[in-house]
């Protein structure tokens, strides 16, 4: 398995990475996750002005044979949305950090302290295998 | 949790860096390095699958062919040997027990080659009707290895390999030797591709599998198996075909021979009409997966999808979905229901991608 984990990220335990910018947050998946899934061919994500809430589902990411629910990794509203991705998901796979899914801006910038660091999803990843 | 079962080739597939999942009891490659590129591996050049998990069991004696006849729905007695005959092997009430394929070896021995999670099912099926024939039945699943290779390449990647294979025909089998040992060969497969399957010992497999991956032949793992199935439409126990449905229902009518004096099902099936029909739903959105709910164009829920994937091929959604035939629209307007949101999906007779198979 990958372990492309860059340091300047904070990531979820379902291995989202999120990039923190004052309010804004970009969020992706994460190198371990496109690895795990295999040949990304479906991307779902919401609409700009949608409301995601902490930790609740706001998409899907498909891979031929499978389907994975998104986890918002902050409260806030969709500000942008990738449309590089809409015809060409597979870009993920190459790519993971480089093709982020949407960028939220942040209700409460505190709620940035649930995710986790580097080093810690690293750990994670290791023990969960 | 019991331990999962290993084929004699599990130690090459986890050195190949196969990623290893559970099915049906066993260890299994799932995919080694891209479904995509597997899949196009396969369609447009060769590839090989371990399916060494899938059980062989053996009839031999006077009674051999007459015993497979009876047994299955399709036609055994008929068909001259050196033939395969893929069959559905029903019960009483014409539900399926399996579906599986019978190869004539030769007069007095028969294989029949069966789902791996089905083996003792219908082994034990099989031996509680086998008192009256002349013939052994023999489970020999433990004893085999079985390699798939697919793909146009496929003969002329084989031959050089065999004492003497010649240019038999797509459904034939036939015996013959890799160096030291007997193999039996048949040009058949799951993909609809051209496509040989290999049944030998442990050893004769792991040897082929050696020399294949010397000529560079592509592993395949199941989840491109299983989408070059769908590709061509080709059903899955499990999915298209259960203990609850009959061949009608699935599609599988040109199988079931009621002409042939007596088999297993048939007086049920002379009379049964089928309550299901399997459909074939493209999709230019969205991808369908199994249980999905299938919708009229007034979104009644109509049936279920069996299966479901996207095509390497096409690039488009993909399933088959049973319908029940009193709720089929007639406007041929179908729906799929993903994640609370109908996509529309089209209707299509011939199978989505047209195999090379001859």
């Amino acid at each position: 398995m990958s372990t492309n984990i860059p340091a300047n990220l904070k990531y979820t335990k379902e291995h989202e990475w999120a990039l923190v910018e004052g309010d804004t947050v970009t969020v992706g998946i994460t190198d371990f996750a496109q690895s795990a899934l295999g040949d990304i061919v479906f991307l779902e994500v919401p609409d700009v002005g949608s409301e995601l809430k902490f930790g609740n589902t706001f998409g899907v990411v498909e891979s031929i044979k499978s389907v994975s629910d998104l986890y918002a990794p902050v409260s806030g509203e969709v500000v942008a949305k990738n449309s590089d991705l809409e015809g060409s998901p597979e870009k993920i796979n190459s790519d993971a950090y480089g093709s982020w899914l949407i960028k939220v801006k942040i209700k409460n910038t505190e709620e940035i302290n649930n995710l986790l660091t580097a080093q810690q999803y690293q750990d994670f990843c290791n023990s969960s295998h | 949790m019991t331990e999962l079962l290993k084929t004699s080739l599990h130690g090459e597939h986890v050195k190949l860096g196969a990623k290893m999942v559970p099915f049906g009891g066993w260890d299994m490659p799932v995919q080694y390095t891209s479904v995509k590129d597997e899949v196009i591996a396969v369609r447009q050049n060769i590839g090989v699958f371990d399916v060494s998990h899938m059980g062989e069991f053996f009839l031999e004696g006077a009674d051999a062919e007459k015993f497979a006849d009876y047994l299955v729905t399709n036609d055994i007695l008929n068909a001259p040997h050196g033939k395969a005959i893929y069959s559905p092997l029903c019960r009483e009430d014409g539900t399926v027990v399996d579906d599986l394929i019978v190869y004539k070896l030769r007069p007095g021995k028969v294989l029949i080659c069966v789902n791996a999670s089905n083996i003792e099912k219908d082994f034990n099926w099989m031996k509680a009707l086998h008192k009256d024939f002349d013939c052994t039945l023999v489970n020999k699943s433990n004893e085999y290895s079985l390699l798939a290779l697919q793909g146009p390449e496929s003969y002329a990647v084989l031959k050089p390999m065999m004492k003497d294979l010649p240019e038999i025909e797509y459904y034939s089998v036939f015996e013959t030797n890799f160096g030291a040992h007997s193999v039996i060969i048949a040009r058949t497969g799951y993909t609809g591709e051209d496509g040989f399957e290999i049944f030998g010992s442990h050893a004769a497999i792991k040897e082929l599998w050696v020399h294949l991956m010397e000529k560079k032949v592509t592993p395949c793992g199941l989840a491109s198996r299983d989408v070059l199935r769908l590709e061509v439409c080709y059903p899955l126990y499990g999915h298209e075909l259960t203990d609850e449905v009959n061949p009608f229902d699935a599609g599988l009518g040109w199988t079931v021979k009621l002409t042939k004096t007596n088999f297993v099902g048939k007086s049920t099936l002379e009379r049964k009409k089928a309550k299901y029909k399997l459909v074939k739903l493209t999709l230019d959105k969205g991808i369908p997966r199994e249980n999905y709910m299938v919708m009229d164009g007034a979104g009644n829920s109509i049936g279920t999808v069996t299966s479901g994937t996207m095509s390497v091929v096409t690039g488009k959604g993909i399933a088959l979905a049973r319908i029940e035939i009193e709720k089929a629209p007639r406007d041929e307007v179908f729906n799929i229901d993903i994640r609370q949101k109908a996509y529309p999906a089209k209707l299509i007779k011939k199978s989505f991608v047209t195999g090379g198979h001859k």
